[in-house]
């Protein structure tokens, strides 16, 4: 271990910064903000629902191209994480995993379920982009 | 065991957000639910693609006209609390957090506004 360095304002080094629980946040902030974009682009591509079926159907063409269906696994994993990584945040808070010892572990652990249950969920999106 | 337990009356000036913290759980394990739930029967349960007929069957059931209002609420609000979080962490100005946080607020009241209306008013055209 290094000596500690003095500064005039504690600030972490970057590779301080690039701990688990740093790589944790700024994902579940980054698939945040990407999930609420997108929530407001998917109430305005719904909403077509009520101007009649021509109308539905003529926006659905868009969002339903070969490769809309290869970005919706992406949607698919920011979903994952971001639901699982909180339900890990609110174990921190309200429960034990908030131990420095599991912290690294639990975190691991959400990437590897994120990445399994991406992969087998990425199927029906992958057969309507190739379709079979 | 060490410290007492911090409450809201000795927190000093940081129980601000409490509420918006402790309801962004709430809505947070609330939506874990409600869009497992709307992935598994738009994605898993029903053969894609994705028609008008399939999605009108749905919706214009009264249940699931109630679960997706439900939703939308609750998701705007997350959606509302998260935006917030990220504002209140970079923008110190007082005027200009008033404006973002007020626009994100009108905003997104617009777009449930509209998710809400949509919903709540489709039928079977005649």
């Amino acid at each position: 271990m290094d000596a500690p360095v003095r500064r005039p304002i504690d600030r972490p080094t970057f590779l301080r910064r690039l701990s688990p629980g740093f790589i944790a946040f700024a994902l579940h902030r980054l698939t945040g903000v990407l999930l609420g974009i997108y929530l407001f682009v998917h109430i305005w591509v719904v909403h077509h629902l009520s101007h009649g079926e021509a109308a539905f159907n003529d926006i659905m063409a868009v969002v339903q191209s070969p490769l809309f269906h290869v970005l919706e696994i992406g949607l698919l994993g920011a979903v994952l994480f971001h639901a699982l990584n909180g339900v890990r945040v609110v174990f921190v808070e309200f429960g034990r995993l908030v131990a420095r010892e599991v912290m690294g572990r639990t975190i691991f652990a959400t990437l590897v379920l994120v990445a399994v249950l991406t992969l087998v969920g990425a199927v029906p999106f992958l057969r309507l982009a190739f379709g079979h | 065991m060490g410290a007492p337990t911090m409450t809201r009356d000795n927190l000093g000036s940081s129980h601000a957000g409490t509420r918006d913290w402790m309801l962004q759980r709430v809505s947070g394990v609330a939506l874990v639910v409600l869009l497992f739930l709307h992935f598994f029967v738009l994605h898993y349960a029903t053969e894609g693609p994705v028609t008008y007929d399939k999605v009108m069957a749905r919706l214009t059931s009264p249940a699931w006209k109630v679960i997706d209002i439900t939703f939308v609420v609750f998701a705007l609000y997350h959606a509302v609390n998260g935006f917030r979080a990220i504002i209140d962490d970079f923008v110190h100005r007082p005027l200009l957090k008033l404006i973002l946080v007020g626009s994100l607020w009108v905003t997104a009241t617009g777009f449930g506004v509209l998710g809400i209306l949509t919903i709540a008013t489709l039928t079977v055209a005649p």
